[in-house]
């Protein structure tokens, strides 16, 4: 650990209160360029007594991860242009080993790498930091994944991931964000709320969000064991991603049964129309519980919600309003088969 | 507006290294950009200056962390100038603009100005 005195010169030029990380993460630094893994090096000296390891490569990484002499890495720092294999789909690989199926990846990106954030959102990434570095920014992010690492060592969220599965089943609860793996275009909901914030960043006259609710989710949540529901969810997502095929997109499961997404291309999705679409091709799915009973699953979809002219909070309202728009209308769905069969009732 | 170079240990070392490196990958950038202007096709040209873009693109991701911002925003704009070229024309009747050398040549000129703080 580095001395008080440098500690506490840097939070003063930082105007940080706080200038140790809580705790000591493993974390695995992979950039091209010397210089950036050395500025890393100082900088994680500099912010607690982590354990850093670094390599100029992807290829190097993976040798270092599949190694099974390596202890598990808490967090990865990723560069996202490198020659041979890039960051994007080094995340790939990560993400398809299943012990870092949920590892924070922090992505090191230069400021007009947009479209490369885009796709690094999309293989799996949790956030990014741009280059150069801006010491405030970088304690941030790296401050965001501690949080992480430290709720996912208490909670061990990663019940559902493959390896996992023999373990006793834990509670879901049914407003709780689910991890959703192996989906395209499907990413965490901490995630999620990453790339939204970023989007302040840079133009929003073609983005648009939207989003579908699983109708009667508390029904489905009340009757299904977590894992048949954790299951519903993930075809429902499936289903979902099936159908916007072919636009560009990333979506969320954001608890509750519902799923925002989030467009840039300009696309102007037509909601009626991919209800209709989602819906026809889960009545076209088999979808079975334990007992082997059929799940009829259907959605709803809420308001096409425009972001141009938003920023900052008002981009997370935003997306506030389409989710609650989908909830709104499933809710209205339920409500309208409900007046059906007491019309022309008398008490 | 970047607060590396007097906030972190170390830093010192890691400026004296960049600037070291920074001798080796101007003249990266140098030779790839004469080698794109003598090319006599599209396919040389192009992969020439992706790889001046690439260095490019390593220099404007650190430059500015280590103190010298003005030198990595110049190579940020050769960088993006250049994706924008490869991006704009067609592979197949790509050519190699003389305002373009003369931006990387400016840029090379600036590298040179450079030096140890001592």
């Amino acid at each position: 650990m580095f001395p008080v005195q440098i500690g506490t010169i840097a939070a003063k030029a930082f105007g940080a209160d706080k200038w140790f990380l809580e705790f000591e993460m493993r974390i695995l630094a992979v950039d091209d360029d010397p210089i950036i893994l050395e500025l890393l090096t100082q900088f994680v000296m500099a912010i607690g007594d982590h354990d850093l390891t670094t390599a100029d490569s992807a290829t190097e990484a993976l040798v270092v991860l599949e190694n099974p002499n390596t202890p598990e890495f808490d967090c990865f720092l990723f560069d996202v242009q490198m020659p041979a294999m890039d960051g994007i789909s080094l995340t790939r690989s990560v993400r398809s080993m299943a012990t870092y199926a949920d590892t924070p990846i922090l992505m090191l990106t230069a400021m007009a790498d947009k479209r490369y954030v885009d796709a690094a959102f999309a293989a799996g990434a949790t956030d990014y930091v741009t280059k150069p570095f801006d010491i405030a920014e970088l304690t941030a992010r790296v401050t965001m994944v501690e949080g992480l690492v430290e709720s996912r060592r208490e909670r061990n969220r990663k019940i559902f991931a493959t390896q996992n599965l023999a373990e006793p089943e834990a509670h879901v609860e049914l407003y709780e964000p689910i991890s959703i793996y192996d989906v395209e275009n499907v990413i965490d909901y901490m995630a999620m709320e990453n790339y939204v914030e970023q989007l302040s960043r840079s133009a929003l006259f073609g983005s648009t969000t939207f989003a579908f609710t699983i109708r009667e989710a508390l029904q489905f949540h009340q009757s299904l064991s977590s894992f048949e529901f954790y299951s519903l969810v993930s075809d429902v997502a499936e289903i979902i991603s099936d159908t916007l095929e072919g636009h560009q997109y990333l979506m969320s499961y954001a608890g509750n049964g519902t799923f925002v997404c989030i467009t840039e291309s300009g696309w102007r999705p037509d909601m009626a129309r991919l209800m209709d679409a989602v819906n026809l091709s889960l009545a076209q799915t088999e979808l079975y519980n334990n007992k082997g009973e059929r799940l009829q699953a259907r959605v709803s979809a809420g308001q096409a919600v425009r972001l141009i002219w938003k920023s900052g909070a008002s981009l997370m309202d935003a997306m506030a309003q389409a989710h609650a728009s989908a909830e709104d209308a499933s809710m209205a769905f339920e409500q309208s088969k409900h007046d059906f069969w007491q019309m022309g009732q008398t008490a | 507006m970047k607060r590396f170079t007097y906030e972190l240990p170390g830093m010192s070392e890691i400026r004296t290294r960049f600037i070291d490196l920074l001798a080796e990958r101007r003249e990266h950038i140098a030779s790839h950009t004469v080698a794109a202007w003598d090319a006599k096709n599209p396919a040389d040209i192009k992969t020439n200056l992706a790889a001046a873009q690439a260095t490019l693109h390593q220099i404007a991701g650190t430059a500015g962390s280590l103190g010298f911002g003005p030198l990595g925003d110049t190579a940020r704009a050769c960088e993006i100038r250049i994706i924008k070229h490869l991006e704009d024309n067609d592979t197949t009747s790509l050519t190699c603009p003389g305002d373009l050398i003369v931006e990387l040549d400016d840029f090379v000129a600036q590298c040179r100005t450079v030096s140890h703080p001592n």
